[in-house]
């Protein structure tokens, strides 16, 4: 509140205009999330930054473009009724693949934006963005934003005609003075808009949260598949993809999961630590949603949700790589049964959660500032 | 006022006191050597070679026990007296008295490997990596007391990842089922495991939770000198887990055991032997 305070001015270009106040955003913390946010220190969330976020994460012409086949901005790939992500049924990008203006497909496949601002293991599919990255330019969401917005396979802009670009559109010069005290627009203020308002993604309402919190019952194949999901016995996901007291059910770490034998990705896990016991490894990505996520792993390889819980009940591929937390790997998997497969299917339903995917907040504006 | 009270109250109750500070400086070491993690270089007492990948465990109640026996906890109070280590991560390795440690002469330590009964509770930490210990409620709730994780070759020479997790122990219902009881998976006779242990081909409920904490003390003469901070090694011996009480055979209990109390017994009496203390090095 001090920094916040300290950062009242009046709008040098204009006396008659309100001061510069912004309001402090607090994230509530659902029941039994973690406390400690990932939020950097020289980007706290204000109101007035989330709603300027809200309005850059819709607007296609981030990509610095203004002709209706250029536009391109974050929420071309990730559409809140899809979990954040382009959905396997995307009319543009087939089964769920996509690509950038220039034709590109991008490397991995798209992760879900979930939650994100409890992740303090890295960023990414390999975690290349982290927090204490020596590299300063790869930390945090606002750093995603830049590398997506100049990515050869995403919007490959540059980040001087973007911010150019938007100086002249009416309304955003002013939003950026209610946001960050400065109407002149920065592609460090435009990243750390929409950054802000990534962080405000909160998925906590979903049937297994109302059941964690007492409040609804879930079905005997529901339970049935929860205790599978939590015992080393039954499909032993929880390791790495939590429960009852895990509730992102992800750990947002690495693993090699028994895929594949030869390991030829230049973007594993490998790529960012350099040991070699983590190639072919890649981030445990939340369960929220997940039905809505396909197609799954790193590479999309699967399409549907029935063809992960086969692979990890029979088709795990031996190599030293693999994760030990994998300790069914010799068995070729955790050998569900038909019933027990459709048991942890009812319990992944759960995981469903309506609110985050309707929730108006996260939504496209109605139009943007500069539109009558 | 208040002021004056508290300042003229603390004096009269630490009028002769003078503290200084105790660090325990976790080592995990095998065959009396530093861990050296992922490499197949080790063999337990039962032949199985294998190597260590990771370990992540609590330790809780560390008490200094004073050559009078008073003893006196090494943290403020018993909430903050839990401490996560990590074997990926060195901030964990130092356990720091955050608690002001009378001057004069000790003669051991105590502690609780894992968590006390009391205090092993489900959500009682929110935040990783401490969250990501926790151990599903279905099986007793609250938090792996250790995960130790690695591989070892087993007998049929293949590489077999195990995952050595200790904590709360389950005794599962053993008479008829009625039918129409909740966890009921169907047939697991199926199911492969390793010789000596047949998985339950029902999944039967839980009637009972064992809590496998164990608590020990360490002998160790040492002297806490005022405003000065004294540095002790807490030892793990990795490999003093697979004997002692009962030898340890993953070839016998297999990758997983957070499901077979029995080897979690075992690992726990064979536990009271791995931890050692000395001045450091």
């Amino acid at each position: 509140m001090l920094f916040l305070a300290s950062c009242d001015k009046d709008n040098p270009d204009d006396p008659d205009e309100p001061a510069y106040k912004p309001t402090l955003y607090e994230i509530e913390i659902p029941y039994a999330f973690p406390t400690k946010l990932n939020i950097p220190e020289d980007n706290p969330m204000t109101e007035e930054g989330v709603t300027l976020g809200r309005y850059l994460f819709y607007d296609g012409r981030l990509s610095g473009r203004t002709h209706p086949d250029s536009l391109m901005s974050c929420a071309t790939c990730h559409i809140q009724e899809n979990n954040f992500e382009p959905g396997i049924d995307h009319p543009d990008f087939e089964g769920g693949f996509v690509h950038g203006l220039n034709g590109q497909q991008t490397h991995h496949v798209v992760l879900p934006l979930v939650n994100l601002v409890w992740n303090h293991s890295g960023y990414g599919w390999n975690g290349g963005v982290y927090k204490n990255n020596d590299n300063s330019n790869f930390r945090n969401i606002e750093d995603i934003v830049r590398t997506s917005v100049m990515a050869s396979d995403e919007m490959n802009a540059d980040t001087n005609h973007v911010k150019a670009l938007f100086q002249t559109l009416d309304g955003y010069p002013e939003l950026f003075y209610k946001a960050f005290g400065n109407q002149q627009i920065t592609f460090n203020n435009i990243e750390k808009a929409i950054a802000q308002f990534v962080r405000t993604f909160v998925s906590a309402e979903a049937k297994i949260d109302r059941y964690l919190r007492g409040e609804e019952q879930l079905s005997q194949s529901e339970l049935n598949g929860f205790i599978l999901f939590t015992t080393e016995e039954g499909a032993d996901c929880f390791h790495c993809h939590g429960g009852f007291g895990n509730p992102l059910f992800t750990t947002h770490l690495f693993y090699n999961n028994g895929k594949d034998s030869i390991f030829d990705d230049i973007a594993d896990r490998f790529a960012i630590t350099g040991d070699i016991m983590h190639k072919g490894a890649y981030k445990a990505p939340t369960l929220r949603n997940i039905s809505l996520s396909g197609p799954y792993m790193h590479d999309g390889r699967f399409e549907t949700l029935d063809e992960v819980i086969d692979f990890y009940s029979h088709n795990l591929v031996i190599t030293d790589q693999v994760d030990p937390l994998m300790h069914h790997l010799l068995r070729g998997g955790v050998q569900l049964t038909p019933n027990e497969k459709a048991d942890l299917k009812a319990f992944i339903a759960t995981l469903h959660d309506e609110n985050f995917l309707n929730n108006p907040a996260y939504s496209k504006p109605e139009k943007f500032p500069d539109e009558p | 006022m208040l002021s004056i009270l508290l300042i003229s109250g603390c004096k009269k109750t630490d009028e002769n006191a003078v503290f200084g500070g105790v660090s325990l400086d976790v080592k995990h070491e095998l065959d009396g050597e530093k861990l050296n993690t992922d490499a197949l270089i080790y063999t337990n007492l039962a032949g199985n070679r294998y190597m260590v990948t990771e370990i992540q465990w609590f330790i809780s109640d560390i008490k200094l026990i004073k050559a009078d026996g008073e003893t006196v906890g090494i943290a403020k109070n018993e909430a903050e007296n839990i401490f996560y280590i990590d074997s990926d991560i060195e901030e964990t390795w130092t356990i720091a008295s955050n608690n002001p440690i009378p001057s004069g002469n000790y003669s051991g330590i105590r502690f609780t490997f894992g968590i006390e009964k009391e205090s092993n509770k489900s959500h009682r930490f929110v935040n990783p990596p401490e969250s990501f210990m926790f151990w599903p409620d279905y099986l007793g709730g609250g938090y792996h007391y250790m995960k130790l994780n690695g591989k070892w070759i087993n007998k049929s020479g293949a590489n077999e990842p195990f995952n050595f997790h200790l904590g709360i122990g389950q005794e599962y219902f053993e008479g008829e089922k009625s039918g129409n009881d909740f966890f009921e998976f169907g047939d697991r006779s199926h199911y492969q495991h390793c010789e000596g242990y047949l998985p339950p081909q029902k999944l039967n409920a839980v009637t009972a939770f064992i809590h496998n904490n164990f608590s020990i003390e360490l002998p160790l003469s040492f002297t806490v000198i005022p405003d000065e901070n004294t540095n002790i090694d807490l030892v793990m011996a990795i490999e003093k887990w697979f004997y002692g009480y009962q030898t340890y055979d993953h070839d016998v209990w297999g990758g997983a055991i957070m499901q077979q109390q029995e080897a979690m017994d075992i690992a726990c009496r064979n536990g009271v032997d791995v931890f050692s203390l000395r001045t450091e090095k």
